[in-house]
């Protein structure tokens, strides 16, 4: 059977970024899981630490922050660990469609409920967000298609807005994905541009929802500056997340091009420990089950909905490696009594506690798993949905995580 | 309309995990280019929860599904979206009732053999404009669809008839499954799959086998899938239990013998077949890396591209065939960054779901263009098919680029 | 503004629009009153339970046999509003054989049809029953929409001139003398106050009954007995399923359209206004249904909510089920000497056609007057509409982009125009009220999709008017939301809310208080 230098469990953005670093670093590599974890749904802009005010200098804010939780994934890390990371992300992506912060500060940018939310690293198609000024920015929508509500949008940001209808194209029930395939055509966008242009009133800025373009955006935000004659970004809005889908598929296309065997589509559903050590993983694909091997391996398997972690009635557990889940007592604690509450849910915090080498712990602070790292959302200690913090862990702990796996 | 009375519940216990979150809406390639298909989130899950096996089905667009299990790949709770369109689909054809047309070609492997033997006068027939036009009139067999045409020899009767002496026996076995296609259409994909294999030192066996019955999937015919399964089933099970493992170079039969004999078909002895079974570059790949068989590979100087068949995906075994390919020298060989070709089988072919099937293909006909390769190299006979129509470029099996490269120079 | 009527009814629950319909087939005018939408009392928390009577035909053979006649009555009037699945009583070895024929004897002597059913024959109609029953017994039980016929009943009131006005609610009520003359009112969502003189004041205000008569320094013995409820995701029966023992709590399960309502439980409720479905009430209807149904223990949970339902208290008992739930009215001239008041209490969603009859056949009395009720006879408009799950699924049809009504509510499949058509009405004045009205936000996400969907049109709806625009709606949709989600958030239903969490707090940065998030750097 092929031995593999390192087994990564998780296709989300973790999983990805450990699996890369390793190949990059000349490791054979298999990554195995099912989906594309919160990138297809969520992940538009790169998260870094939205609690940081705009005001601050990031590399202060976050050192300030891992001082003042010194169990936070960051902590691992370290502020070295996620400029390093973060950088190797961007090279991922050279231009024309590029990531890039705003300075060395957090941002806010337009989301598809008229909010503004903060972020860090941001694709070319979204930057002009940042400038957006109400009074000259125009909120484009389709009419028809319904995961954008641009009313909504332009009623909160205080924008004119607008919904076009493209008859030859008929948008109503359009998903994401048809309109973004529109959109790679030149002479779709281009008509998109002449009759945005023909309708505008002199704004300088341009909002439209997060669908220019699946395969080559930058060309699509080439083609509609130049016909509006004004600064385009791009709006998150419901899942599917065309941005984060970009992502993944260049993370794949890498993946394959550096000899990476990629399994996209069936669970792990087994490993063998033995002496605190995993020496292999089971893949199911009904009726067989295949098994792989490896020295090093990384559980990337995200939070309860990429099912890295599973809650019964009363107990969280992490299925695979059945590693000690650190949760705040029984169901009734998991979850305050509103909704919004100015504290996360309690759950929010239940992970896989970590050493400085992001190997799992128990409650006692030792080490479960010698060859086994766990890296993203999985992870104890941080809660990604109020911090805005989930792409930049995924990252940081997916390229540590690798780094130190092939150190060992 | 009489109600279908199946032996075993159409709507078998499925789990019920869709949590809405619409990854699935990203992958499909039906629904991305037509809105008369809702998509895997609405046309499985979401229209399961209103399914009934006691009320008559009226899931007009679940024929649009094109079954390419990719919606299933990505799926982060497991839903199995395709199963339940496949039982969706199957339910609405027997209260409908199927076409002539859907009879006709599922049972291509009856008449192939026929066309095989009549080849020259079957192929300039099917080549005819009146035919054609006819055939597009009367059955919907869509006009611009080239046919493929058919070889004589068979891939079976070639085999059959080589000198014993060519097998080289004293040798490991190996059994090979060639599949429809291959036998009465591309027979060179079977030669150049027994010469790789015997290049590597092994015996060639082509036991007695039949069409996998995929093609019966495609139209929800479950019970034809399960009697033309069994028959392969008791044809196949003699041969693993001689030891000897079998070998398969159509993605498609490989994901219907493997998997969806048991998954789906629940046919008893598809585990113990399953167990045995392997894609060839799969087999191949563990040859040459866990048990030190690697004859040598001379080197090719060809711009090269590899396009993953969806049901390659659905295998989950990676992409061998390009690691294989890796090897050869001089090679440049690179991944055709596109999902799924558009044929869907025999879907494809037919009137009303050509225009969905050219357009799925556009992304794939966009790569091709920009990557501007000499050739291009895919598993699935069907892909290769579509892949030619998109592209007018030379369109290979990665076996017979393979198998220039195990020739001695 | 105020207004006059003849007889001003308080409560628009199932028993106020049944009085008002009623009325108004007597030619008498009305006017109902509702502090919230229809059906916000108990009429809109129940299990949704046509029953057939059997389920007190051992313990109350009278309630029985009120029950199956209107039973039989709505079966007639409102065919649209019912689902005719039947029910099956099913004895587990340990409910003993010696209840199953008493049952089936009670059944008999109060009228009501009951087949007894093997063992067997019970697991070829409900394959996921316990394997382990002994036997079941089938009787005609069904489903009802309460919503759907409460509206029902508003509409042919309406139509024949009785009014109606949601989102008003009394604050005091007006004397004259010895009688009550009617009520001030206040409209809770432009906050004007009025009054409403009557010459007659129905108090149908079921749980709330007391609040009302303490307007008039009145009191009547109320017991609150709180039921809670769960939803299931998937549909786990084509009937009604109840067990066949003495009743109690956690004995049935009623199918709804896609999903399968399990209940119940009877706590008693001291806060009207702020209870909830308890972590103990859910860990007890799941272990205790699935012994009926083992598949209940794996299930999946889209809600929970709970009801209040009044029980009026003839003697001090320890569980409230021994309470009558047969029904009163109360004529408090006849007990305080205050003319011009009645309260209609106690009683069961099924059984609001009959209460209203002997509500209103009182009124006319006083009144004078002799005219018959005819509501037994008289059916609900608008018998006929397909609302089969097949048809739903049909909607999917239309294809083609010219002709594709845009579907909304992807988990329940409520198309654009379903809303259109309730916001043309032009009766809706909040989010609530449209959901009411809809399946939308009652399928798998529970709205988390088709909300914000949902946003454009009530843009349109409420404008500039709320002060933060549709978010603030959002934001209150979400929390009200949270109070069905939260009991039941384990296994799948807490990856669901993963997802809900991500997109609305991460993804679009929803906070509390709101008004920060929306200003910007460069303002």
């Amino acid at each position: 059977m092929k031995h593999f230098d390192l087994i990564v469990i998780g296709t989300g953005l973790a999983g990805l970024t450990a699996a890369r670093t390793a190949a990059e670093a000349g490791a054979r590599v298999l990554i195995a899981g099912r989906g594309m974890g919160a990138l297809t749904l969520f992940g538009n802009t790169i998260d870094l630490l939205g609690e940081i005010p705009p005001e601050t200098d990031i590399e202060e804010g976050i050192l300030r922050w891992i001082g003042a939780h010194p169990e936070h994934p960051y902590a691992r890390t370290g502020m070295e660990g996620i400029e390093t990371a973060l950088s190797e992300f961007q090279r991922l992506f050279p231009p024309p469609y590029s990531f890039a912060a705003e300075g060395r500060r957090n941002a806010l940018f337009p989301t598809g409920a008229g909010t503004m939310r903060p972020s860090y690293l941001i694709p070319v198609t979204m930057a002009a967000g940042a400038a957006m000024t109400p009074g000259e920015t125009l909120i484009v929508g389709f009419r028809g298609f319904k995961d954008f509500q641009g009313d909504t949008v332009s009623l909160h940001l205080k924008c004119r807005g607008m919904n076009i209808a493209l008859p030859r194209y008929g948008l109503e029930g359009m998903t994401a994905l048809a309109l973004a395939r529109l959109m790679d055509e030149a002479s779709f966008r281009e008509r998109l541009g002449e009759t945005i242009r023909r309708q505008m009133g002199g704004e300088r800025f341009i909002g439209l929802p997060a669908v220019l373009g699946l395969r080559n955006p930058a060309a699509v935000l080439k083609t509609l500056e130049n016909t509006t004659g004004a600064r385009v970004f791009e709006i998150p809005m419901l899942p599917p997340s065309i941005p984060g889908t970009r992502v993944f598929h260049r993370f794949r296309e890498e993946l394959i091009a550096k000899n990476v065997t990629v399994l996209m589509g069936h669970p792990v559903t087994g490993a063998t420990v033995r002496d605190q050590r995993c020496e292999g993983i089971a893949v199911q694909n009904p009726p067989l089950t295949a098994e792989y091997r490896a020295d090093q391996y990384i559980l990337a398997t995200g939070r309860f909905l990429g099912g890295g972690l599973s809650a019964g009635m009363d107990r969280i557990v992490e299925p695979l490696f059945q590693i000690p889940v650190f949760q705040p007592g029984q169901r009734e604690a998991w979850f305050g009594k509103r909704f919004f509450d100015p504290e996360a849910h309690p759950i929010h915090h239940a992970g896989i506690a970590t050493d400085a080498d992001l190997r799992p712990v128990d409650g006692t602070g030792n080490v479960v798993l010698e060859n086994v790292r766990a890296a993203g959302s999985i992870l104890a200690h941080h809660q990604a949905i109020e911090e805005k913090s989930r792409e930049g862990i995924d990252i940081a702990t997916g390229f540590l995580a690798a780094t130190r796996a092939l150190a060992s | 309309m009489t109600k279908a009375k199946e032996k075993s519940s159409p709507f078998p216990k499925l789990p019920d995990v869709c949590v809405r979150c619409a990854t699935c809406m990203a992958a499909c390639p039906v629904s991305r280019v037509t809105p008369r298909f809702p998509g895997p989130k609405q046309a499985g899950p979401g229209a399961q929860r209103f399914r009934s096996a006691s009320e008559v089905s009226v899931d007009d667009w679940i024929e649009l599904c094109t079954g390419c299990h990719l919606c299933d790949t990505v799926c982060p709770a497991g839903v199995p979206i395709s199963e339940m369109n496949m039982m969706a689909k199957a339910k609405y054809l027997d209260e409908r009732g199927r076409t002539f047309r859907d009879w006709l070609l599922v049972r291509s492997d009856l008449f192939g053999e026929l066309a095989a033997r009549f080849s020259k006068i079957v192929n300039p027939l099917m080549k005819s404009r009146l035919l054609r036009r006819l055939l597009d009139a009367l059955l919907k067999i869509d006009l611009r669809r080239d046919l493929p045409g058919y070889e004589y020899p068979t891939f079976r009767r070639w085999f059959g008839a080589r000198p014993a002496a060519a097998g080289k026996t004293g040798r490991r076995k190996i059994a090979y499954f060639y599949g429809c296609f291959t036998n009465t259409n591309e027979t060179d994909v079977g030669k150049a799959a027994v010469e790789v294999l015997e290049a590597h030192g092994l015996e060639v066996v082509v036991p007695s086998q039949r069409c996998c019955g995929i093609p019966r999937l495609g139209v929800g015919d479950l019970r034809g899938a399960r009697e033309m399964g069994r028959r392969n089933i008791g044809l196949l099970l003699p041969t693993v239990r001689e030891g000897i493992d079998i070998v398969f170079s159509s993605t498609s039969c490989g994901l219907m013998l493997r998997h969806e004999y048991s998954r789906i078909l629940n046919l008893p002895g598809a585990e113990e077949l399953a167990g045995s079974l392997f894609d060839i570059c799969e087999f191949l790949l563990r040859l040459r890396e866990t048990d030190g068989t690697s004859p040598a590979l001379r080197p090719l100087a060809l711009r090269a591209a590899y396009f993953a068949p969806c049901h390659l995906r659905s295998l989950n075994i990676g992409f061998p065939a390009l690691e294989l390919l890796r090897m050869i020298p001089g090679l440049d060989v690179r991944m055709l960054e596109a999902d799924c070709c558009g044929l869907g089988g025999l879907y494809g072919f037919k009137k009303e779901k050509f225009p969905i099937a050219e357009e799925i293909g556009k992304d794939l006909a966009e790569a091709a263009a920009r990557m501007k390769p000499d050739v291009i190299l895919t598993d699935c006979e069907g892909c290769r098919m579509q892949v030619r129509h998109l592209t007018g470029l030379r369109t290979l099996h990665p076996l017979q680029i393979l198998r220039d490269a195990l020739k001695p120079s | 503004m105020d207004l006059r009527t003849e007889v001003l009814i308080i409560g628009g629950g199932a028993t106020g629009a049944g009085i008002a319909r009623d009325l108004a087939l007597r030619g008498i005018p009305s006017l109902l009153v509702e502090k919230g939408d229809f059906t916000s009392g108990a009429s809109g928390r129940n299990q949704g339970l046509l029953h057939s009577g059997a389920r007190y035909a051992v313990n109350d053979p009278d309630a029985a046999r009120e029950c199956i006649a209107e039973n039989r009555i709505l079966r007639q009037i409102a065919p649209h509003c019912i689902e005719p699945t039947d029910g099956l009583f099913v004895s587990l070895p340990e409910d003993g054989s010696e209840y199953r024929a008493n049952f089936i004897r009670a059944c008999g002597n109060a009228g009501i049809d009951a087949l007894p059913l093997s063992a067997r024959e019970a697991l070829s109609l409900e394959p996921r029953l316990n394997p382990r029953l002994i036997g079941a017994v089938r009787v005609p039980d069904g489903a009802i929409d309460p919503f759907m016929l409460v509206v029902e009943n508003v509409r042919d009131a309406e139509s024949r001139g009785a009014r109606f006005l949601i989102h008003t609610e009394v604050t005091g009520l007006i004397r004259e003398g010895p009688r009550i003359a009617g009520a001030h009112v206040r409209d809770r969502i432009t906050g004007q106050s009025y009054a409403v003189a009557a010459n007659w004041v129905v108090n149908a205000t079921g749980a709330w009954a007391n609040l009302i008569l303490a307007m008039a320094g009145l009191q009547i013995g109320l017991a609150l007995s709180k039921g809670s409820m769960l939803l299931t995701n998937t549909r786990l029966s084509e009937r009604v399923l109840n067990r066949c023992r003495p009743p109690s709590s956690g004995d049935i399960i009623v199918p709804n359209d896609t999903v399968s309502i399990l209940g119940t439980t009877s706590v008693r409720e001291e806060d009207l206004e702020r209870y909830e479905v308890t972590a103990e009430e859910v860990t007890f209807l799941v272990d205790e249904l699935s012994k009926m149904v083992p598949d209940v223990k794996g299930e999946r949970f889209n809600r929970a909510y709970a009801g209040v339902r009044p029980l009026l208290r003839s003697a001090e008992t320890s569980d409230d089920r021994d309470i009558s739930r047969g029904f009163s009215l109360i004529d408090h001239e006849q007990e305080t000497g205050l003319a011009g008041l009645v309260t209609i209490t106690g009683g069961k969603l099924m059984t609001y056609r009959l209460m209203a009859e002997k509500t209103v056949d009182f009124l006319c009395s006083r009144m004078g007057l002799h005219v018959p009720c005819i509501t037994h006879r008289q059916p609900l408009p608008g018998a006929g509409l397909g609302n089969t799950l097949k048809d739903r699924l049909l909607h999917l049809r239309r294809q083609t982009p010219a002709s594709r009504g845009e579907i909304l509510c992807d988990c329940e499949l409520v198309p654009r125009e379903a809303v259109d058509a309730i916001l043309r009405e032009g009766k809706v004045r909040e989010l609530q009220d449209i959901l009411h009205r809809t399946r939308l936000a009652k399928g798998t996400c529970q709205g988390g999709f088709c909300v914000y969907r949902l946003l454009g049109l009530l843009n349109e709806l409420h404008g500039e008017r709320e002060k933060g625009g549709s978010n603030v709606i959002l934001r209150g949709f979400l929390e009200e939301r949270w109070k069905g989600i939260r009991p039941i958030l384990w296994g799948t239903a807490l990856k669901e809310e993963e997802l809900i969490e991500s997109i609305y707090k991460g993804l679009f940065n929803l906070a509390p208080g709101g008004p920060e998030q929306t200003e910007r750097v460069n303002e």
